[in-house]
């Protein structure tokens, strides 16, 4: 009874959360926590694929490499926000709007 | 039985906590409902026989990104004014019946189109029998340094360069 499918459906849950956050919220670090949905997502749909279609272990290095690569977005893009909250006082993803103070 | 019901715990946490995170006011919250997700993504793939994802998810994500996420925010004042000024309702155009009746329309519509190009795709992949359970902690460090040493190599240039930049970034400056 747990198919593909099932799988499938919570990953296309998550990705829909995710860019709801990013399209309805206005906070910069907010709209980092869609992000991570996002991915998550997309890792999920690889670990899953790698389980039901062909039993080898590719997606799972594939999720890694996914993982891998939101933790050092997370890490640059939170750099960016704190560093911008020491310019602009503020993380509204409004009054980011010029690339030269 | 215990893979069903360690299957629906999980997707229940995971559904639960990104709907939190889409509708909490408080940024906190907000964070802390991530962190149920990803909790209940490691459980789903634990469901799937992926131990070593699973158990990697656990200490990178809830380890790693939420704290980094949680420190943010507390550096950048917190949820303070959140609930009027970043809550979902007070965005133009969000909120209103008719934009959810639109919005509603749009999802029957894009979702019985995008089921009925995967109908055959997805009927064909019954759910097989989960082997017997075997690590896969070994297997994968083969893979990562014979077929895939490359990736590897680079995503590890990828994170020294992600420390560099983030630390030569968020450094304080005078003036």
């Amino acid at each position: 009874m747990i198919s593909l499918s099932s799988y499938l459906f919570i990953s296309f849950t998550l990705f829909i959360a995710g860019i709801a956050v990013m399209i309805a919220r206005k906070n910069i670090i907010a709209m980092m926590l869609g992000i991570e949905l996002i991915l998550n997502s997309a890792a999920l749909n690889f670990a899953a694929y790698s389980r039901f279609v062909n039993n080898n272990l590719e997606g799972h290095l594939m999720s890694l490499f996914i993982i891998v690569i939101a933790a050092a977005e997370a890490a640059v893009g939170l750099a960016i926000v704190i560093r911008f909250f020491q310019i602009k006082e503020t993380i509204h993803i409004d009054d980011a709007a010029q690339l030269q103070s | 039985m215990f893979e069903n019901t360690l299957f629906f715990l999980s997707a229940t946490l995971t559904i639960v906590g990104a709907a939190g995170v889409v509708f909490s006011k408080n940024l906190m919250h907000a964070c802390v409902l991530l962190l149920g997700s990803l909790f209940g993504i490691a459980g789903l793939y634990a469901t799937i026989g992926a131990d070593f994802l699973a158990a990697s998810q656990l200490v990178i994500y809830a380890g790693g990104v939420v704290i980094l996420m949680l420190f943010a925010v507390m550096l950048t004042g917190g949820s303070a004014d959140s609930s009027n000024k970043f809550g979902i309702e007070k965005i133009p155009g969000m909120g209103s019946t008719k934009t959810y009746v639109i919005a509603g329309f749009s999802v029957l519509v894009i979702s019985f189109t995008i089921l009925k190009l995967m109908a055959n795709f997805m009927k064909s992949y019954k759910a097989g029998e989960l082997p017997a359970f075997s690590s896969t902690v070994e297997e994968i460090g083969t893979l990562l340094v014979t077929d895939h040493v490359l990736a590897f190599e680079i995503s590890s240039i990828l994170l020294l360069g992600a420390l560099v930049g983030a630390a030569v970034i968020a450094r304080p400056r005078k003036g």
